[in-house]
């Protein structure tokens, strides 16, 4: 099995790196992710950083095509020059990679993009170690390969297959953003199986109105931007010092409770209580001319102040 | 006005009630300034009476309580120290009360400047938060959310979360959120977990259609 890794290795590797250098160098994000990268950092332009990353896209291209392309003059010893020149140019440059990131944690230890995929703005974490270690790892096994991957898989077809697939998944799961991939999308297909979790906050504000044909309360917030919006709001705001207070509900009705001063901001001031009753049933969804009580009482006495300010 | 007087918080809320159905009605709507915690996020504002003092402000951590004084220790560097009195609203995700103000928690206050170079808040706003995020996971009694590279976890608050979809009114029915949504949330902060007690989330008109 693990000849069969060894010989593998070369179209495993080609694939990371084909997909890697193609984004890098194709990709439009390449640009505009370059000055946020570290590499940035170390070459002081982001400029340099874009053009460093697109000719590193077109170096990790012609990796995977050598790769590809396997053996091209067979030596005595049975090893295959161009693969053994292909898998040790891989293997320095997952050196390189690691090197790299090991300088982009210490320059920026927090948040810098690594610019790894030139697709995602993604920080330097534990997986691009992973993946850099993976490219060294499959350049070594690359220039160690004894046969051609297509001979090595055309003689035990199922194997490789599965070994493919599995080196596949391992890649995918190591991609930069597993969030975007793959969590969010089986959060996603859990809700549509197992039905919305806060699907009973929905019924119980629609329920009591079939009940009972009367409305029922809506959230504090609705009130509260309902009175905001009124003008016995207009007509006492001078007064208001506070932000809410207090509320109740009572029979139906909302209490709304604010501080306030009366009588200006001389030795006259008194400290006073402004008390507002709206409908508890009513939002700016159900009514277009609130209707709001308005109370203005004293502070210390509870004696009802005329809200003439 | 014995029951103005009284203790018992429900008699004064009774008493408090029946002055408030005895007041003027006014109909009629306009739009205005508002002073819910939306406002610790807007501009100063501006008194109408030219004899009230203009609004101070200040934010930052708290460092010590003494009495009804706080001690606040600025994000700039700067200190302050804010006065709570009974007619200081307090909101920690909720109204309540000066008692539930802890040390350590964040504080966003608005009042007047006293000559003994204290603050007499006329509201204190308790570890608010209000920021864009990215719903990326629902449960019961949580939502899991992203802003920008952290994972936030907001905590659904029964009674109290409320959800706006597009510009319609605050609703207490959740179950339009989805996942993948852009959402603006309001809420409070925990500094014991980190988590945030979710307030109001406010995501794109017609967002809510889609499941």
């Amino acid at each position: 099995m693990s000849a069969l890794a060894r010989d593998l290795a070369p179209l495993v590797l080609a694939g990371v790196l084909g997909t890697a250098g193609a984004g890098k160098l194709f990709g439009r994000g390449t640009a505009r992710q370059a000055p946020r990268t570290a590499l940035a950092r170390l070459l002081r332009d982001g400029g340099r950083a874009a053009l460093a990353l697109r000719v590193l896209g077109a170096v990790e291209l012609l990796l995977a095509a050598a790769l590809l392309a396997g053996p091209v003059t067979p030596l005595p010893g049975g090893a295959v020059a161009g693969g053994v020149a292909a898998g040790a140019a891989a293997a320095l440059l997952g050196a390189g990679f690691l090197g790299y990131l090991l300088y982009a944690r210490a320059a920026a230890p927090d948040g810098t993009s690594c610019g790894c995929t030139a697709r995602h703005d993604t920080p330097v974490t534990w997986r691009a170690f992973v993946r850099a270690a993976a490219v060294l790892v499959g350049g070594v096994a690359a220039a160690l390969a004894q046969q051609p991957w297509w001979t090595a898989a055309g003689r035990r077809p199922a194997a490789a297959l599965c070994l493919v697939l599995a080196a596949a998944a391992a890649l995918t799961a190591l991609s930069a953003d597993p969030d975007r991939r793959w969590r969010m999308p089986l959060r996603r297909l859990r809700l549509r199986i197992t039905g919305h979790p806060l699907a009973a906050t929905g019924a119980r504000t629609e329920a009591p109105l079939a009940a009972t044909g009367a409305r029922a309360a809506v959230p504090l917030a609705a009130s509260v931007e309902l009175l905001e919006r009124s003008r016995a709001w207009q007509s006492v705001s001078r007064v208001v010092r506070s932000a809410l207070l207090d509320h109740w509900d009572d029979g139906g009705w909302r209490i709304l409770q604010f501080a306030g001063v009366y009588g200006g901001g001389g030795p006259a001031a008194r400290p006073v209580l402004v008390l507002f009753a709206v409908d508890a049933g009513a939002s700016l969804e159900t009514v277009r001319e609130p209707a709001v009580r308005v109370s203005v009482i004293d502070a210390d006495s509870g004696a009802p102040v005329l809200a003439t300010a | 006005m014995s029951a103005y007087r009284t203790g018992d918080p429900l008699d004064r809320r009774r008493f408090l009630t029946a002055a408030a159905l005895h007041g003027a009605t006014v109909v009629g709507a306009t739009a205005l300034g508002a002073v819910d915690a939306d406002a610790a996020f807007a501009a100063p504002m501006r008194p109408l009476d030219p004899a009230v003092a203009e609004s101070a402000f200040a934010e930052g951590r708290i460092t010590a309580i003494n009495d009804d004084v706080l001690a606040v220790a600025g994000s700039y560097g700067d200190h302050s120290r804010v006065r709570v009195t009974g007619a200081t609203s307090v909101w920690k995700a909720r109204a309540t009360t000066a008692a539930d103000i802890e040390t350590g928690d964040g504080l966003y206050a608005r009042g007047v400047p006293l000559p003994d170079g204290t603050l007499a808040a006329d509201a204190v706003w308790v570890n608010i938060v209000n920021l864009h995020a990215t719903i990326r996971g629902i449960e019961k009694t949580r939502l899991h959310l992203a802003h920008g590279r952290h994972e936030i976890v907001g905590n659904l608050m029964a009674e109290t979360t409320s959800a706006a979809y597009g510009t319609a009114s605050p609703t207490a029915d959740l179950s339009g959120l989805t996942i993948g949504q852009s959402a603006q949330v309001l809420g409070a902060w925990r500094p014991s977990d980190g988590s945030v007690d979710l307030v109001r989330v406010a995501v794109a008109p017609g967002a809510g259609r889609r499941r």
